[in-house]
């Protein structure tokens, strides 16, 4: 009794809400723990920057890209145990809420669903892609990942020098915006030390530049090429906490497609797959929140149902369970 | 002595609505009648049809009424611009024989008798408009037919593939197409605070069409098919508010009905799921068979339906051009109507009914000249075996004579199922 009780709340709830509050005690926390001396460790999986001197953690992309960059004997001799455990921490991390790290907790992601909630204040339609150019840009954050793991690779053996350590921060707009969090605006600039440095900045400045005009136009527009999203996907395997489907309860109807700040196709088409996460997922949930039938799409711990769609669920949040006048949103 | 006699010549038109009184009578008086005492709150509508459709009283006088050939066209735009959304297909026999005249000779007996209709022009809430998807081939070519009787007749492109990313946004564009037509015709705006409250007031109705379902899924199941049939049909022209205040009472009494344990069914009466070719008013010939026949019909995947209210439609972020695009997903994704090049969905659909409803059997109509529905009969009883679900393919039409030899297969396939179910036991 009890527990059906506390399973209705849950899947009755208005998920939107839920998940702004959370996005925003998450956004405190990693935008602003250092002033209160938080600090969750180095091998964070979302872009917690540590260029902003107050972050409550450091994104694991910046240690990761230091140790890959260490000379090869280091790298598997002296150094292969800390690179291990960096690792290990990072998957531990990442296998509690597999891409919801993403879709609740990344405040580089919060950012742009602030920038969609101004959009949307201001009354202006949300852009989208077409299915082909959907097909090619979504690609674009292997290319990233490769820059990740690569470059310091390469410098590692020699190849590269050290002006192009940590490429990947260089060109990343969080670097740029996240110290904006405190008030810090001395990334925008373009380092002129070294050819290399040069062009890793300004396409850092470019991409910074671009990364506000974009999300104000495109739902998640960032997310679509974040490597930090293609790395989650090689490991959500692992993760204890699941996106499912039952397809044989899907009608295809497209309500989840709908909502989907990501423009997955396969949560609306795809009704063979249990397992429906797919790597530009972020784990918002909206899509088990929109779906109109009963168990159709659900999240699990392990084998635990813990969110599932409901059309009771569905009408509440829709505004279908009662009569009401008419009131924006 | 002459002087008694009146000059009682019958018009046509007379003729027509006498003979339209006369199924519509028998057929409310089985369904009121020959079963266990049906819901008091069901009175509405036995009320409704008896008005419509034995008195032609017209229900919609100081509105635009638009007409519409099929289920495609999306209600909630029509309500946001405060006109009503009358659909068009049509269950009647005499007017199924005046189409017969202008129709080729196996066509489905759904289409002629809308065709008849409107060539007749007898109508009790006449359409100002008429919006036609091009659906089926029949009822493509239909509205071309009736635009020739007069009408104000606009064609929907509607595509026959669903699966493609093209016919998507091929059929968005149909829809916001049709919405601009609509603005235009009745010179109202459509805004973002009409449209929202439409989809809203829709999706209320489908809710309420859901919770009544769910009664359906109990072991004593509190309301039968025929009356399910009657207050989804109710959906095609009643006034949505008081449908929706009728509804209401219903789910209140069919709650305090399965609170009392009352069975609609007999003790072993089998669990039907109905698909195919819609029944519609007067025409529930099968689903009046088949629970005559001692089975309950505890499902249905039909257009005139089920398939008029499963689907709800979901918005991101509440714009008029985002919610159209909506509506417009709905009216193509999730329908599984067999005039599609591949149509697993409707497969899918009926296990999951059957899954769900914890059907015995499923009985299959297709309409003699329904193209469409009689061609997925086979791939539609190929999985169904391949499932394990008892299924019956009934071929049938509007005329009045071939009940004996109909009641004769559902009643062998009821006792079937029952067999089935004693075995069980």
């Amino acid at each position: 009794m009890m527990k059906n009780k506390i399973k209705n709340i849950i899947n009755n709830m208005p998920l939107n809400k839920v998940r702004f509050w959370i996005q925003l005690v998450m956004f405190i926390l990693f935008a602003y723990g250092g002033y209160v001396f938080i600090d969750f460790g180095s091998s964070i999986p979302i872009f917690a920057c540590p260029y902003n001197r107050e972050t409550g953690a450091t994104c694991y992309f910046m240690p990761l890209q230091h140790q890959l960059a260490m000379p090869a004997n280091v790298l598997f001799g002296a150094a292969a145990i800390s690179v291990f455990i960096g690792l290990l921490t990072f998957i531990a991390w990442f296998v509690v809420l597999n891409k919801a790290w993403c879709g609740y907790a990344c405040p580089f992601g919060t950012l742009q669903d602030w920038i969609t909630a101004l959009r949307k204040k201001l009354g202006i339609r949300y852009s989208t892609y077409s299915q082909p150019q959907f097909d090619k840009l979504s690609k674009i954050k292997y290319i990233f990942l490769a820059i990740v793991i690569m470059i310091p690779l390469l410098m590692g053996i020699g190849v590269l020098g050290g002006e192009w350590s940590g490429a990947f921060c260089q060109i990343c707009p969080a670097r740029i915006i996240s110290p904006m969090f405190v008030g810090d605006f001395s990334q925008w600039k373009i380092d002129f030390s070294s050819v290399a440095a040069m062009i890793l900045t300004t396409i850092g400045v470019l991409f910074a530049a671009v990364f506000f005009v974009g999300s104000f136009i495109k739902k998640r527009f960032f997310c679509f090429f974040c490597p930090m999203s293609a790395l989650h996907y090689t490991m959500s395997d692992l993760s204890l906490l699941k996106l499912r489907k039952d397809g044989d309860k899907c009608t295809k109807c497209g309500d989840c497609y709908k909502v989907c700040d990501m423009q997955i196709k396969d949560i609306a088409d795809d009704v063979t797959s249990t397992n429906i996460l797919r790597d530009d997922c972020m784990f918002c949930m909206k899509c088990v929140a929109a779906c109109p039938e009963d168990d159709a799409l659900h999240v699990d711990i392990l084998n635990m149902r813990v969110f599932s769609s409901t059309k009771e669920g569905f009408a509440k949040r829709m505004g279908m369970s009662h009569l009401e006048k008419n009131n924006d949103q | 002595m002459t002087n008694n006699i009146k000059p009682a010549l019958e018009t046509p038109r007379q003729k027509q609505n006498r003979h339209k009184a006369m199924e519509a009578v028998k057929v409310l008086n089985a369904i009121k009648k020959e079963f266990k005492e049906p819901p008091k709150a069901m009175n509405y509508f036995y009320d409704l049809f008896e008005k419509v459709y034995c008195k032609q009283e017209a229900l919609h006088t100081n509105k635009v009424k638009i007409g519409t050939m099929c289920i495609q066209i999306p209600s909630e735009i029509i309500y946001a611009l405060d006109a009503v959304p009358l659909r068009l297909c049509n269950g009647f026999y005499t007017d199924d024989e005046i189409g017969s005249d202008l129709m080729p000779s196996k066509s489905c007996p759904l289409v002629k008798a809308t065709v008849g209709h409107l060539a007749s022009e007898n109508f009790s809430d006449k359409p100002d408009i008429i919006f036609s998807p091009t659906t089926c081939d029949q009822k493509t070519k239909a509205g071309a037919i009736v635009q020739n009787f007069g009408y104000e007749v606009i064609d929907v492109d509607f595509p026959r593939t669903k699966e493609s990313e093209e016919s998507r946004e091929y059929w968005r564009r149909s829809v916001r197409k049709f919405s601009s037509d609509m603005s235009k015709n009745l010179n109202k705006k459509l805004t973002k605070k009409n449209l929202k409250a439409s989809i809203q007031k829709i999706g209320y109705a489908q809710t309420l069409y859901h919770k009544l379902n769910d009664f359906r899924k109990n072991r004593l199941v509190p309301i039968l098919g025929k009356d399910m049939f009657l207050i989804t049909n109710a959906f095609f022209f009643d006034k949505i508010d008081n449908w929706i205040a009728a509804v209401e009472e219903l789910i209140e009494e069919v709650e305090q009905r399965a609170a009392n344990q009352i069975h609609a069914g007999g003790k072993i009466s089998p669990r039907i799921v109905y698909t195919g070719s819609p029944p519609i008013f007067p025409n529930y010939k099968i689903p009046l068979i088949v629970e005559q026949s001692d089975a309950i019909i505890v499902a249905d995947e039909t257009c005139s339906s089920n398939r008029m209210f499963n689907d709800r439609v979901s918005v991101d972020e509440w714009f008029l051009n985002d919610m159209i695009d909506s509506i417009a997903d709905k009216y193509l994704k999730g329908c599984t109507c067999p005039i599609f090049t591949k149509n697993d969905d409707r497969i899918r659909r009926i296990v999951d009914l059957v899954r769900s409803y914890g059907a015995d059997g499923v009985v299959y109509q297709a309409f003699a000249g329904c193209q469409v529905y009689e061609m997925e009969q086979r791939s539609v009883l190929a999985a169904m075996e391949k499932e394990g679900i008892a299924i019956l393919y009934v071929e049938s039409d509007y005329s009045p004579s071939q009940q004996g030899q109909l009641t004769t297969r559902v009643e062998a396939f009821v006792e079937s199922l029952k067999n089935r179910r004693r075995m069980k036991k």
